[in-house]
């Protein structure tokens, strides 16, 4: 390296050459680097998967909003449509319009009479969908296979049922042929029920089995389309919501609100936790940078020596560190690509459509940048540390820096380490923020990052000097490879800290999750305790609920009388004497204004606590009883005034209690519980709840379904099981994004290996010199490597166990100490320590020890 | 005994081949004491590391007291230099993450003895003592000066009895009264237990006081000569 030097002193050296010398050493020891490029590309490839598979996601929805609505705009209701109604939708011009009609049920074949929970949904195959197609097992179209007498079904159906295309399945109380198998649903994200395999059948086919009565639960949707003359979707739109007050009404452009908000808001979390790997990277990558310059240091001071000046090597470190954030950011969006078709193969099932995947630009672009941004700041400490080397350091190696600082240099120092930490958290922080597009949640991630890493390195630091001190007492009585390896902890230059701390962070965020997914679905299991309802029946007709109650009662395994609970569907009006758009700017509900189901009690029901006001005498008229929460949202006291509206009827009540429910009984889901006399001469349905012991369940329903085929009837159990099977997939893309943390600690371990690589391979030879075996030397790196893991695991077990504490804390779950899951945790890290350490010492162990003393 | 048979040992430099040893014969009865002298780049320390089976030769053979090594995988090797030599460095070569003790003891423990720790450590604090290094048993390399680091990785060469004690350039990093006090304590050794003691020096004044002189050029053995009454020089320097 030639320095250009002008007659009075050097000039500056130039970008172009800065960059050639850090060109060279990349190019010198590509080995070196490999672990910063690593380290770099496993937060960006985490990032650019996640980001990457939201943009795709987002791309498909808008680009098949049409599809995905079957229909230009829709209008979903939770009733029947009143003949007014009706004939306002038919003075519609130039639409074409058909409807939809989705309900859960019972299903069964005549070889297998348990029935199974089913989602039904009619429609006119000679109009629907008016957008996308269906895509049939065999091949076919719904106008040519869906007829008054077939049904179409998922194929979990057939799976479940142990039934073949062309079998018989009986839905209420007629019989339908299995005509094919669905195995696409153009619009399957916007059904109403989502419980259990879908049943397709014709409007005709509904009509015949029975199911559909007054007040049952059923959910219709109106599919417009307009004619290519009149395509003013806003103006339909506006018509269609002056005609069904209570529907909610979209249109394509909206492409699923909720859908399109709740991806947001997960891209966001999700983004966080890359942005963890991503940092814990960085810390790696500037562990890495720190041990590189300090093997550097003398070449750093002969340059100084010779006219360089701070800035020049500055410039020529920046640009290495840039180079480097660059390479790894590439190789990490192209591994993000990667992580990209990995997400939906995690979360199939949550996933209402199958994303059309594509490589997005800005997701890259998002990865890259942020990548290469958070590996400068977190190089910004030792990069400027770099303006302290002294020439002198040619001279004498061993300079101690400490005592030499004068008081202002001490302060100088002090106060550039607090200005650089300040720009590193905002720079964070606006990196949270772009990510997240919200300055709070930005501002609260990094605070708590910031904390929990302050924490982690304070804890981490506080065991290794703890685990010094227990060694430095004990060493002479341990036996000789365990004293070996444990000493080899503090050997000078290893980033023990380092690694225990991004070991330590990625285990805590795995175990995290899975103890609250634990605790949660644990607790939810608990409510399931014996005596409560485990089964609930759904649309029982008044004329049916008396011979459905005693055929329950007569069953093996039930415990107490079934518990009723009558439904009428009706509407909010008014609340203290205010309507309208009133009521929806003092934020009430929206849905309320839209459906309401309506039950009575004159006694207060099973699982309820009055909390204010008191429930009135038998016989009492135009009272209600309103969840206490619900009322105060509400603003709704005892005492005010309610108007609800059942078929054009409309019902003036009075709040004369607030009640809280235990939700596990069947009134548990009430929100007003009105005096019998208000609902009198309703059309009502009926729920029942009752415990049944497990195994007489398929009994049960066997003959329920036999006698009342179109009483529905779910298993809390199996509700559950779907609950836990979304659970289980959310956790599983936050577990699988918590791991590159993981990835990224074990490549500070590999790189702090690698870093230490001549002090070890000296060691080494020293020992085998002395007569050491290679078990006997692997045996002192796996003591090292295993407390290493070990001490991480504890770490991340700790940490997991406070921040689970505290979330349930908030949740009001009640926490326990998982000692198993503590206990796979911490020996899990160690194994993947182990084996990490001794993959990254393999050469190492190898050296044959001349060719090292000869390096002398 | 030390045999050597027609020693090679090349090695490939990026793209040449170089041959540091070019065919070496000796052989170095026990209880002698052997200095191999000779410029730079001559092939000293390679000779020593052979002899030591720290790596394989190119062609011929080392025989350690009847035992051929040249052919030994690294773990027979390390038995080997276990029971019968001790290897004195010139950087001293101490584990960093040790104690005094602990470094002395190391070839005691790597002998498979860690369950009389008791009697190794009564052994290594002798040894340490006869080293001038009693007050300097708990502390590590880092606080040790490079004269009392040398004695250090002297006791540890000691610990184990070798019947051969190699050292490369012991006084080489020491200034003349330490290295003077090292290799006092190397042919105290010697003498008292009579072991082989081959030393590469680069100093006339140490080689004079050897039995023999072995001087390498460019791989080859160009004269060996043995000097008349060593231990009588080296008794009349101490009486000095």
């Amino acid at each position: 390296m030639t320095l250009e030097t002008s007659s009075v002193r050097p000039r500056a050296l130039s970008w172009s050459a800065a960059l050639r010398i850090a060109w060279r050493e990349f190019q010198a020891a590509p080995a070196k680097f490999l672990f910063v490029v690593v380290s770099v590309a496993i937060g960006v490839a985490a990032l650019t998967g996640v980001r990457g598979f939201t943009e795709s996601f987002q791309k498909t929805l808008t680009g098949q909003a049409r599809t995905i609505l079957a229909a230009d705009v829709s209008a979903r209701m939770f009733r029947q449509p009143s003949a007014k109604e009706i004939a306002g939708l038919n003075a519609l011009h130039g639409v074409e319009r058909t409807q939809v009609t989705e309900m859960v049920s019972m299903a069964s074949t005549p070889s297998d009479p348990i029935p199974l929970l089913v989602s039904l949904k009619a429609v006119d195959p000679s109009r629907y969908p008016f957008y996308g197609a269906y895509k049939l097992r065999p091949a076919g179209t719904l106008r040519t296979e869906l007829m008054p007498q077939t049904v179409l079904v998922g194929e979990d159906l057939l799976i479940r049922l142990r039934a073949q295309v062309g079998d018989s399945l009986k839905v209420g109380n007629s019989s339908f042929r299995i005509a094919g198998v669905v195995e696409r649903e153009p619009d399957r994200m916007n059904s109403s029920m989502g419980i259990g395999p879908r049943v397709l059948i014709t409007q005709q086919g509904l009509a015949a089995s029975g199911l559909l009565q007054p007040g049952s639960r059923a959910g219709e949707r109106f599919l417009m389309r307009l004619n290519p003359d009149a395509s003013d979707v806003k103006g339909l739109r506006a018509q269609v919501e002056k005609i069904l007050p209570e529907a909610q009404v979209t249109d394509f452009r909206e492409a699923n609100p909720a859908l399109t908000q709740g991806l947001d808001r997960a891209s966001s979390m999700l983004s966080l936790i890359c942005l963890v790997a991503m940092v814990l990277g960085a810390i790696g990558v500037a562990m890495s940078m720190r041990a590189h310059l300090e093997q550097r240091m003398d070449i750093l001071a002969t340059m100084k020596s010779i006219g360089a000046r701070s800035s020049d090597i500055l410039r020529i470190y920046l640009l290495q560190t840039l180079l480097l954030g660059l390479v790894g950011g590439l190789v990490g969006v192209v591994a993000g690509f990667g992580v990209e078709w990995t997400i939906p193969l995690l979360a199939a099932k949550l996933l209402p459509i199958e994303p059309t995947l594509r490589l997005p630009m800005r997701a890259g672009l998002a990865g890259l940048g942020t990548g290469m941004l958070t590996t400068l700041l977190f190089c910004l400490p030792p990069l400027l540390d770099i303006r302290r080397v002294k020439p002198s350091l040619v001279l004498r190696r061993q300079v101690e820096a400490p005592s030499e600082m004068t008081l202002t240099e001490r302060w100088q120092r002090r106060r550039m380490q607090w200005v650089t930490t300040v720009i590193i958290l905002l720079a964070l922080a606006g990196i949270a923020a772009g990510l997240t597009s919200s300055l709070t949640v930005a501002a609260w991630f990094t605070a708590a990052l910031v904390t929990l890493l302050l924490f982690i390195t304070l804890l981490a630091r506080t065991l290794l000097r703890l685990l010094r001190t227990a060694l430095t007492r004990t060493r002479l009585s341990l036996p000789s490879f365990v004293r070996h390896g444990l000493s080899n902890l503090y050997r000078p230059g290893n980033q023990s800290t380092a690694v225990l701390i991004s070991l330590g962070a990625g285990i805590m965020l795995i175990l995290t999750v899975f103890l609250m997914q634990n605790a949660v679905l644990r607790d939810l299991q608990e409510t399931l305790g014996k005596g409560l309802p485990n089964i609930f029946l759904i649309d029982i007709a008044t004329d049916e609920l008396d011979g459905v109650s005693s055929l329950i009662a007569k069953q093996a395994g039930v415990h107490g009388a079934m518990e009723r609970l009558p439904l009428v569907a009706g509407r909010l009006n008014e609340v203290n004497g205010k309507s309208g758009d009133e009521l929806k700017q003092q934020k009430v509900p929206r849905h309320l204004l839209q459906s309401v189901s309506l039950t009575w009690s004159d006694t207060v029901p099973a699982g309820m606590k009055v909390h204010s006001g008191t429930w009135w005498t038998p016989g009492a008229k135009g009272k209600v009883a309103v969840r206490e929460g619900l009322a105060k949202r509400m603003h709704v006291t005892v005492g005010s005034t309610m108007v609800f509206t059942v078929q054009e009827r409309r019902i003036p009540v009075t709040v004369a209690a607030l009640y809280e429910n235990d939700g596990q009984h069947v009134f548990g889901r009430s929100e007003f519980v009105l005096s019998q006399q208000s609902l009198a001469h309703l059309p009502v349905v009926w729920y029942g709840a009752v415990h049944v012991d497990a195994p007489q369940i398929p009994q049960m329903q066997r003959a329920l379904f036999a006698a009342y085929p179109t009483v529905t009837v779910i298993n809390i159990a199996d509700l559950l099981d779907t609950v836990a099977g979304v659970v289980h997939q959310v956790t599983m893309i936050v577990r699988f994004l918590a791991a590159f943390s993981i990835l990224a600690g074990l490549v500070i371990l590999a790189s702090s290996v690698a870093s230490t690589r001549f002090r070890r391979i000296r060691e080494v030879v020293v020992l085998k010199t002395l007569g050491a075996r290679r078990p006997r030397i692997a045996a002192v790196f796996g003591v090292e490597f295993t407390v290493l893991g070990l001490l991480a695991g504890c770490v991340g077990v700790i940490f997991a166990n406070i921040l689970t504490f505290i979330l349930l804390h908030r949740l009001e779950v009640p926490y326990r100490l998982q000692w198993v899951a503590a206990a796979a945790a911490a020996v899990g890290t160690a194994l993947l320590a182990v084996l990490t350490g001794w993959l990254a010492s393999i050469r190492i162990l190898g050296q044959r020890p001349l060719e090292v003393l000869r390096e002398e | 005994m030390i045999e050597v048979q027609g020693l090679k040992k090349s090695i490939h430099n990026g793209t040449n081949l170089v041959e540091i040893l070019r065919g070496i014969d000796l052989t170095i009865p026990q209880g002698q004491f052997a200095a191999i002298m000779g410029p730079s780049g001559s092939g000293k320390s390679t000779l020593l590391g052979l002899l030591a089976g720290l790596d394989a030769p190119t062609e011929g053979e080392v025989i350690l007291d009847g035992t051929p090594i040249s052919h030994l995988n690294e773990d027979e090797l390390a038995e080997i230099r276990g029971r019968k030599l001790g290897f004195v460095f010139q950087s001293y070569q101490l584990i960093p993450m040790l104690t005094a003790l602990e470094n002395v003891l190391l070839p005691f423990e790597l002998n498979g003895s860690s369950h009389r720790t008791g009697e190794g450590r009564a052994r290594a604090t002798e040894l340490l003592d006869s080293v001038g290094l009693a007050d300097r048993l708990h502390h590590y390399p880092v606080q040790l000066s490079g004269g009392e680091q040398q004695r250090v990785a002297l006791a540890r060469a000691f610990m184990l009895e070798p019947p051969i004690v190699l050292a490369d350039e012991p006084t080489g990093n020491l200034d003349s009264h330490n290295g003077e006090h090292v290799l006092e304590l190397l042919l105290r050794r010697h003498r008292e237990s009579r072991t082989t003691l081959v030393m590469v020096t680069h100093d006339p004044q140490v080689s004079e006081r050897a039995e023999r002189r072995i001087i390498l050029h460019d791989g080859l053995v160009i004269k060996d000569t043995a000097t008349a009454t060593p231990m009588a020089v080296t008794e009349a320097n101490c009486d000095s």
